[in-house]
């Protein structure tokens, strides 16, 4: 071995592939998809509801070229209902809402999913990067804890 | 052609072999092995620009050995 490094993701992506690592890391987690909005009239206010908790994704940026667009993709599980989309700042925010749980319960499932959403995230984008520059996966698993481990092997020119 | 020359001399770069763990929050990391010398560098930014930031980078004691280069030498025997 001739190196350790610990990264930290940066997420930088466009909405069709922020929805998509959504919907995955959504189904690991036994959500389902509630509704994905494309468009919403100007003017529309958003529903506010009481007791709704809301985070952002650190490190993110969801790109888009379709400006005043409000895209927001929901899922839900057991009457806990997640919504993400894209801030005026341009970060992957969520806002979490259920009945009977209490705020922290709430910011505990928001965090699990937007971690499961980053987590998705990287592995995509480093399978797809691998794959292109002539990496093998030999060894793909997923622990107890959920974290993935991958094996790679790559012969040098 | 002297005896002592080798009818052909293939040398290449050994096979690179990484571990990578991803873990539940989306934090990365790597193990390079197999590398001696500097080389890994390069190979620790291509995951820096594929990932993000890195957090803590530690070298092992292979780091610091020089390159290595495989080398096969083919003799012809009469």
């Amino acid at each position: 071995m001739s190196a350790v490094c610990i990264l930290t993701p940066v997420v930088i992506m466009a909405w069709p592939a922020f929805s998509a690592a959504v919907v995955a890391a959504a189904g690991s987690l036994g959500y389902q998809l509630a509704a994905e909005v494309h468009n919403q009239s100007p003017g529309v206010t958003q529903r506010q509801e009481s007791g709704a908790v809301r985070l952002e994704i650190e490190r993110s940026e969801v790109v888009t070229n379709q400006l005043g667009r409000d895209q927001r993709i929901a899922v839900s599980r057991e009457g806990v209902t997640v919504t993400f989309s894209r801030d005026a700042r341009g970060k992957a925010s969520l806002c979490v809402t259920g009945n009977g749980q209490s705020a922290d319960d709430l910011r505990a499932l928001g965090e699990e999913l937007s971690q499961a959403v980053v987590q998705q995230y990287v592995y995509q984008k480093l399978m797809d990067e691998m794959r292109t520059r002539g990496f093998n996966v030999v060894e793909e698993e997923v622990n107890e804890d959920r974290s993935i481990r991958l094996k790679v092997r790559h012969w040098e020119n | 052609m002297s005896g002592a020359e080798p009818l052909l001399t293939i040398k290449f770069m050994p096979q690179r072999e990484f571990e990578i763990t991803i873990g539940k929050t989306g934090e990365v990391e790597l193990h390079l092995k197999g590398f001696k010398g500097k080389g890994c560098l390069e190979t620790v930014k291509m995951f820096e620009q594929i990932v993000g930031e890195m957090k803590a980078q530690q070298a092992t004691s292979e780091f610091y050995e020089p390159e290595e280069l495989v080398q096969y030498r083919i003799d012809q025997r009469h």
